[in-house]
């Protein structure tokens, strides 16, 4: 259930200074890609704000930021006085509102492939890489 | 009241005999929030500091600490101020518990239990002679003398200088469960930009004595699609190299 302790969560988490995404960001995602690959599972706690602040250094309202996202998406719940916790049932999402938010995603992905020059063959590659690394880590932790 | 700025720095020039040191310069430090001034040697940093403190009078303009001129009431709103040095100013003759006494003596604010919870937390003993102390060890102590008053408005000068990277993320570490714990508004002046990408909510970038750039660090980053470390080296290389 919950993750090892000898796996630190900057491990987990990466956040870059040299990203250009914000720092929230890049946590919210790095959370997701810890429940999208079973990694984090229902009920598992996630760290407080100041346990994960002080072990990524960054500000606490950051992490309180990805957190609020977080929470706000359904993914996961705070318990008054007992910490943050993966959320039990995943959020039912209305099928315009998943349509909406791949496509914007997939608008996001496409930009940066192009401007890279990619080809569609490459990104559909990559994203096929993706996918595949996210279903078959399912709880994986290096 | 309700002036939700904790820190104004409004039009500060220095100008010392002919040269002018910092010119024009305005920028604000929301309560709770951490700024970051960035700069090289030289940019007018110091001096800009000097004025917020109250310790130098702008040759124009004003520096505003909780709403006042912090040159006419220095005494009354840095008693609600604490300042981390570049370099710690405790005397090493003697030992880390007199240095705290002194300091608890001074502030009817001072919360000992917190101090001494904080020192035992990050190592420095009390008994051991602030010389007898790691360069990294000074910093925290340091750091901890400054939080001892409970202070509104945290300023640090270059405080993880000349640290090696264990005693920068044992400093960072304990500077963010300040902010975790109470909010405390902070500005402080770094050479550690990946450090401070982090932590920092706003940066104000001084090249050639005025402020090249003043922005909220994460809006400044989508905005313009770079970390702050190559925003950084393009505003401060060379001369007039903006674009």
């Amino acid at each position: 259930m919950t993750p090892p302790k000898a796996d630190p969560w900057m491990n987990r988490i990466q956040v870059l200074p040299a990203d250009p995404r914000p720092i929230w960001s890049q946590i919210e995602e790095g959370l997701r890609r810890l429940l999208a690959s079973g990694s984090l599972a229902p009920g598992d706690t996630v760290p407080s704000v100041r346990e994960l602040a002080t072990e990524l250094r960054v500000n606490p309202a950051t992490v309180s930021k990805a957190y609020q996202r977080l929470v706000g998406a359904g993914l996961m719940e705070v318990r008054r006085g007992d910490g943050t916790y993966v959320s039990a049932a995943p959020p039912a999402v209305r099928k315009s509102e998943q349509t909406r938010v791949i496509r914007q995603a997939a608008m996001n992905f496409a930009s940066v492939a192009i401007t890279h020059g990619a080809e569609l063959d490459t990104a559909r590659e990559a994203l096929d890489l993706a996918w595949d690394e996210l279903s078959n880590s399912e709880g994986g932790n290096r | 009241m309700g002036d939700e700025a904790v820190v104004r720095v409004e039009n500060v020039s220095v100008r010392y005999n002919k040269q002018l040191v910092v010119d024009q310069v305005s920028l604000e430090v929301a309560r709770g929030s951490v700024y970051a001034l960035l700069g090289r040697n030289g940019a007018g940093k110091s001096s800009l500091m000097r004025c917020l403190l109250g310790l130098q009078k702008p040759t124009s303009g004003r520096v505003l600490v909780f709403g006042e001129d912090v040159w006419t009431h220095r005494a009354r709103l840095l008693a609600r101020a604490a300042y981390v040095p570049e370099t710690s100013d405790a005397p090493g003759t003697l030992r880390v518990r007199d240095v705290v006494a002194f300091h608890q003596s001074m502030y009817p604010t001072w919360d000992q239990a917190s101090v001494k919870a904080r020192l035992g937390r990050v190592g420095v003993s009390e008994a051991a002679m602030v010389s007898a102390l790691s360069k990294g060890q000074r910093a925290l102590f340091t750091l901890a003398l400054a939080l001892g008053s409970k202070p509104e408005l945290l300023v640090l000068d270059d405080p993880t200088l000349g640290l090696d990277v264990v005693a920068r993320n044992d400093f960072f570490s304990d500077f963010i469960g300040e902010l975790a714990d109470r909010g405390t508004t902070v500005i402080l002046t770094t050479h550690d930009l990946a450090g401070v990408e982090g932590i920092a909510d706003r940066v104000g970038i001084l090249q050639g004595s005025r402020l090249a750039l003043d922005e909220d660090v994460e809006q400044m980053k989508i905005d313009r699609g770079q970390s702050l470390e190559q925003i950084f080296t393009e505003l401060t290389r060379g001369a007039g190299g903006l674009s």
